[in-house]
């Protein structure tokens, strides 16, 4: 993810397994591409878990992060937008309930996942986390009453798990779901969605609060106009995007009202 | 088949299939040494597989990672032989015996209850009873490990679960045999061609004494033995001096047989000069008579004119004998007369009286003679003069000319000792190298064979010794002459 060196000064910006970012080359060319329109190196910085990238950015390690919208309302105090993605024009996305391909599928719904293993894919994702928990409760299935729940760290992996048949279901991120099965992999065919949630605001890119800086405005500017020219729009077409908007915190009013309901979410009421 | 080729070809293609047979054989042996070991080195990879996943799984466990557990047992799993063929798989349990995470989440569902229960139709140790690695050998052939996962306190954190069906230690005969096939074309493709090359190199010194031996005879032994292939093996270099030994062999008898060829040749000479001596000298004694007679009474003409015609006759028949004996003096003979026998009676009448024998002899000529008269004359002459010796002192001899119109018989019989058929033969045979004397009878045989008629024993005679020169009533044959 190493750009051209134009000194000691960059942006370095987490990724979270909101989208499928162990794509090397794409991301050294999207941030070779950014610096260009920053005038300031760019360098991607990816890890397997929300808490992680969040540490990072409360650190001031680095600059700016892509994180779910779950965390974003959790910490709305600490953080502000920067952009946020637009999939099909839109900044929402939905959640997905998946569950493997089969002759005789035991899991038509969240009801049916007592005694069955569910597979997450973080404790800070909405589409992974949240929304099952809320799901669960609504179907009057208490997380205790699973076989068992894991966390796969990434929505990928929770595709991969229900493929395998390690868990019976698993609540996955639509966005990555329907991106994986754009780029034909092979665990999407093994799966089938059952279930699909509301819209929800799309996870966000964001940064510290207070920590406007002209190359923060720069990247946010740069981000925003990826769609104006034929490299950008590349690049959103290969994260299976269509731009950045601005973005309003009232996006994710849903999520918030959600995890509000959510008992362990850090914003029960 | 192989032993109706040439044996320059026998030991290259021996050779090669020796090679051929070396390498099938090993390939054999490994193979089945790769098959015997197949299940051993089954179980020393589980084994360290197992080591490798509790060492790995650890801290796992303690975080209740399943899917982390899962990747681990995905990933080692392909480590074990059989699991690509979905007949291994690996389970981390839990404390509680059951399944946290397994390779094959299909055949070892999550939270599925394995320790204590039945697996295969068969019951499983107790979470209590895995205190240490357990090996169990199910009744379908397949073999289930289980190995207890502990804490560096020694809490029990999990078990490893591994299965390995039956199927994952027989041996892969496919790729087995594939591997040998290579093995051996390898062989054929680079050995055969040696071993070869090897047996010709081999060979070749027993070609080139086989073309020395087919030689023999035909060129010029210094050049064969200079041709006799220089060796430093000592099978070979036997074969060769036994060659130059039977070329020398060879070289000695050729020289022995021309010698014994020129000794017989000088034998020859011997033999015909004593033959022409004998048959000039027949006649001379009845001619030395007639001149005895002539000069006694010689006065009276008819006697005179009798004698005379008999000394003509009787040189005529030396000439003759003479002439036959030298090619290119071609003599006209005329035909046998009746009165021939009376002349030869005449000739040897002398012998007889001094021996007191009495000749009688018969002539019945019933068509005209048309044999030469001298060998005829030589005939009569020689077989009286036999009989007179054999007769004996006082005795009697017979003689007897008969002839018709198809073949001429001149019978003479003695009055001595009777000549078996066996002695008779033994006599020729003996008169025709060894006896000097007796050359007579071996020059009737000769006259007789070269007549196209017969010399032997009368068989219907048995009281006395009689013998029959019998010949065609016709003209000699040209090469008489």
């Amino acid at each position: 993810m190493s750009s051209p060196s134009w000194g000691a000064e960059r942006l370095r910006i987490g990724l979270t397994p909101v989208i499928l970012a162990d794509q090397v080359a794409f991301l050294s060319r999207w941030g070779r591409y950014l610096s260009i329109r920053i005038g300031i190196e760019v360098e991607f910085v990816a890890r397997e878990s929300y808490q992680s990238i969040l540490d990072l950015l409360f650190s001031a390690q680095i600059d700016a992060a892509w994180i779910c919208g779950y965390p974003f309302v959790r910490f709305e105090a600490e953080l502000s937008l920067l952009g946020v993605p637009l999939y099909h024009g839109q900044p929402h996305y939905r959640a997905y309930l998946v569950r493997s391909k089969t002759r005789t599928p035991e899991v038509q719904g969240w009801a049916d996942l007592k005694g069955r293993v569910l597979a997450y894919s973080d404790p800070l994702s909405n589409s992974g986390w949240l929304v099952a928990q809320a799901e669960l409760a609504k179907a009057g299935v208490s997380t205790r009453e699973l076989k068992r729940g894991f966390f796969t760290h990434g929505h990928r992996n929770v595709a991969e798990a229900v493929a395998a048949r390690l868990a019976h279901a698993g609540s996955i991120d639509g966005y990555v779901w329907e991106t994986m099965r754009a780029q034909s992999m092979p665990a999407v065919a093994r799966t089938e969605v059952i279930w699909k949630s509301e819209p929800f605001g799309f996870p966000p890119l964001v940064v510290r609060k207070a920590q406007a800086s002209p190359q923060v405005e720069a990247l946010r500017e740069a981000l925003l106009r990826m769609c104006d020219d034929k490299v950008g729009r590349d690049l959103l077409a290969s994260l299976n995007l269509t731009g950045f908007a601005r973005g309003h915190a009232s996006l994710y009013d849903s999520i918030r009202h959600q995890a509000q309901r959510v008992p362990g979410s850090g914003l029960e009421g | 088949m192989l032993r109706r080729l040439p044996y320059r070809v026998q030991i290259p293609l021996g050779l090669s299939l020796a090679v051929l047979l070396a390498a099938v054989l090993v390939t054999a042996i490994t193979a089945r040494a790769q098959a015997q070991n197949a299940r051993r080195d089954t179980l020393s990879l589980l084994d360290r597989a197992v080591v490798l996943v509790i060492a790995q799984v650890r801290p796992l466990l303690v975080a209740d990672d399943t899917w982390r557990v899962f990747s681990l047992l995905r990933d080692t799993a392909q480590l074990v032989p059989g699991a690509d063929a979905d007949r291994a798989r690996l389970a981390i349990l839990s404390p509680d015996g059951a399944v946290f995470a397994a390779s094959d989440p299909v055949k070892l569902e999550t939270g599925r209850q394995v320790l204590g229960e039945a697996w295969r139709e068969q019951p499983l140790l107790s979470v209590l009873e895995v205190d240490h690695r357990k090996q169990l050998a199910m009744s379908d052939g397949s073999v289930v490990l289980i190995d207890p996962i502990r804490s560096e306190d020694g809490q029990i954190l999990g078990f490893v679960f591994t299965e390995v069906e039956a199927a994952a230690f027989a041996p892969d005969w496919a790729s087995l045999a594939r591997t040998a096939l290579i093995g051996i074309l390898l062989a054929v493709t680079l050995l055969g061609p040696l071993g070869w090359w090897v047996g010709k190199r081999m060979a070749r010194p027993v070609g080139r004494l086989v073309a020395v031996i087919e030689r023999i005879g035909r060129d010029d032994p210094g050049v064969l033995r200079d041709d006799v292939p220089r060796t430093t093996d000592p099978e070979l270099s036997r074969i060769g001096d036994a060659v130059e030994q039977l070329m020398g062999e060879l070289d000695r008898r050729k020289a022995a047989e021309a010698r014994a060829l020129s000794a017989e040749r000088l034998a020859t000479v011997g033999k015909m000069t004593a033959a022409v001596a004998h048959e000039i000298n027949n006649p001379l004694a009845g001619l030395l008579t007639a001149t005895q007679t002539l000069r006694l009474h010689g006065s009276t003409e008819a006697i005179r004119l009798r004698t005379i015609d008999l000394l003509d006759r009787g040189l005529q028949q030396i000439r003759t004998t003479v002439a036959a004996l030298l090619p290119q003096a071609r003599t006209e003979d005329r035909p046998l007369e009746p009165g021939d026998l009376e002349d030869i009676v005449t000739l040897v009448k002398g012998t007889a009286e001094k021996q007191k024998i009495e000749i009688r002899y018969q002539v019945e000529v019933e068509s005209a003679l048309r044999v030469p008269s001298a060998p005829l004359r030589q005939v009569m002459l020689n077989l009286l003069l036999n009989a007179l010796k054999a007769a004996g002192d006082s005795g009697m001899v017979s003689a007897r000319l008969q002839a018709d119109e198809a073949r001429v018989r001149f019978y003479v019989s003695n009055s001595g000792p009777v000549l078996s058929v066996e002695r008779f033969k033994c006599t020729l045979a003996a008169e025709s190298g060894k006896d000097p004397r007796g050359f007579g009878l071996w020059v009737c045989q000769e006259l007789a064979s070269h007549l196209q008629g017969r010399f032997e024993l009368d068989s219907l005679e048995t009281q006395h010794t009689c013998l029959l020169f019998e010949v065609p009533n016709r003209e000699a044959p040209e090469s008489q002459s």
